[in-house]
C-alpha cells in the first residue's frame, strides 16, 4: 500500500502522459477545426461541400433534380438558362422582380437587401438592390408615359423651331449718334470737313 | 387601370395580378406549401446557426458563394457560337479598328490645317 502522497504523484504522472495521449489521438482523427483537419487528412463536411457549387447546363432528369435541391428550388420551378454557350451553366433563371418589389414590412434576415438566407439569388441581383434599377408597377403603363413625354418634348421642340424661324420681338435699329456720328469725338481730323450723316428722314 | 401592359421594367401591380384570384386550385396550392416547406427550412438553419452561443465565426450563406461563383466563372460554361462570337466580335474587334480610324482621320486633319495655318485656335479652358 503506497502513501497517498506518492500515489499522487503517480496519479499525476499518469494523469499527464494519458491527457498528452488523447490529445494527440484527437488531433490525428481530425475531429476539430485548424491544424487537426491537416494532419488527418479528412475534414468536417460542415463547410463549403464539392457539389454545391453550379455546375454545367443540366441534360438528364436527374441532373435537373440533383441542381433543383443544390439551389433550394422546387424540381417544378427549377427553369435554367437557355444552353446557348453564354455562360450561364445551370443556374436557375429567376423572375426579373428588383428588391424594392418585396414586402417592406416582413422579416427578412437581411432587411436592407429583403432577402432571407439562402434564398436563391438572381443573376443580376447587384442590379436589382434598391439602390438601382426599379421593376415596380408604374402608375400609369409605359406605352401612355413614353406617348407623354415624347409629345410633350416634341412639342416644345417644335414650337422652339418655329420661333426660330419666325422671331417676334420689338423692332430695334443701331444707336444713331449725333455730330456726324460723334466725328471729332472718333479722333477724326479738325481741319477736314467730315461727310454729312443724316440719321433722319422727316 | 383595366388595359394596364407591362414593360421590361414595370411589373403588373398585385391587385391587378390575375394569379392572385383565379390559382386557388388545389395543385397551386400544394406546390405553395412545398415552396413555403423550403423556405421554412432555410429560416430554420439561418436561426439556429444565429442563435448558437457557442458559434465564434460569421455565417456562411452557400446562396451566395454559389452566386459569386457563377458569376465569376462563366467561362466555364462558355461555348462559341454564331451569337457570342459576333458580340464578341462587336465588342472586342470592331471598336479597335473603328476607334483608330476615328482618331487618325481627325489628327490628320488638324494637323494640316495647323500646316496650313487656318486652324482656329480659340483660348478656351473647355477643349
Amino acid at each position: 500500500m503506497r502513501t497517498s502522497q506518492s500515489v499522487g504523484q503517480q496519479q499525476a504522472v499518469n494523469m499527464a502522459g494519458i491527457g498528452f495521449r488523447r490529445w494527440a489521438q484527437a488531433v490525428a482523427k481530425g475531429k476539430g477545426p485548424g491544424i487537426s483537419a491537416i494532419l488527418s487528412g479528412s475534414r468536417a463536411a460542415s463547410g463549403t461541400s464539392k457539389g454545391s457549387l453550379p455546375g454545367p447546363y443540366p441534360t438528364t432528369d436527374k441532373e435537373r433534380e440533383a441542381a433543383a435541391k443544390k439551389y433550394n428550388i422546387r424540381l417544378a420551378d427549377y427553369e435554367p438558362y437557355p444552353d446557348n454557350g453564354e455562360g450561364f451553366g445551370d443556374y436557375p433563371k429567376l423572375p426579373d422582380k428588383s428588391q424594392h418589389e418585396r414586402d417592406p414590412w416582413y422579416q427578412w434576415d437581411h432587411p436592407d437587401l429583403r432577402r432571407n438566407w439562402g434564398e436563391p439569388m438572381h443573376w443580376n441581383f447587384d442590379m436589382f438592390i434598391r439602390n438601382r434599377v426599379d421593376t415596380s408597377p408604374s402608375p400609369v403603363d409605359w406605352p401612355t408615359m413614353r406617348k407623354q413625354l415624347l409629345g410633350f418634348i416634341g412639342f416644345m421642340l417644335f414650337m422652339f423651331y418655329l420661333g426660330e424661324i419666325f422671331p417676334a420681338y420689338q423692332p430695334v435699329a443701331p444707336k444713331q449718334y449725333p455730330f456726324d456720328n460723334l466725328y471729332l469725338e472718333k479722333g477724326g481730323d479738325p481741319e477736314k470737313q467730315p461727310e454729312e450723316v443724316k440719321n433722319y428722314k422727316i | 387601370m383595366a388595359d394596364y401592359r407591362e414593360a421590361p421594367l414595370a411589373s403588373r401591380p398585385k391587385t391587378l395580378d390575375p394569379n392572385e384570384y383565379f390559382n386557388v386550385s388545389l395543385d397551386q396550392r400544394r406546390a405553395e406549401e412545398d415552396r413555403a416547406a423550403l423556405r421554412a427550412n432555410l429560416k430554420r438553419q439561418y436561426q439556429m446557426q444565429l442563435n448558437n452561443p457557442h458559434r465564434k465565426e460569421l455565417i456562411e450563406d452557400p446562396a451566395l458563394t454559389r452566386w459569386v461563383y457563377a458569376r465569376a466563372n462563366p467561362y466555364s460554361n462558355f461555348r462559341p457560337t454564331f451569337k457570342t462570337s459576333l458580340l464578341g466580335a462587336f465588342f472586342g474587334v470592331v471598336p479597335l479598328f473603328v476607334l483608330y480610324y476615328l482618331f487618325k482621320t481627325d489628327r490628320d486633319r488638324k494637323e494640316e490645317q495647323i500646316k496650313a495655318g487656318t486652324l482656329n485656335r480659340k483660348y478656351s479652358l473647355l477643349t
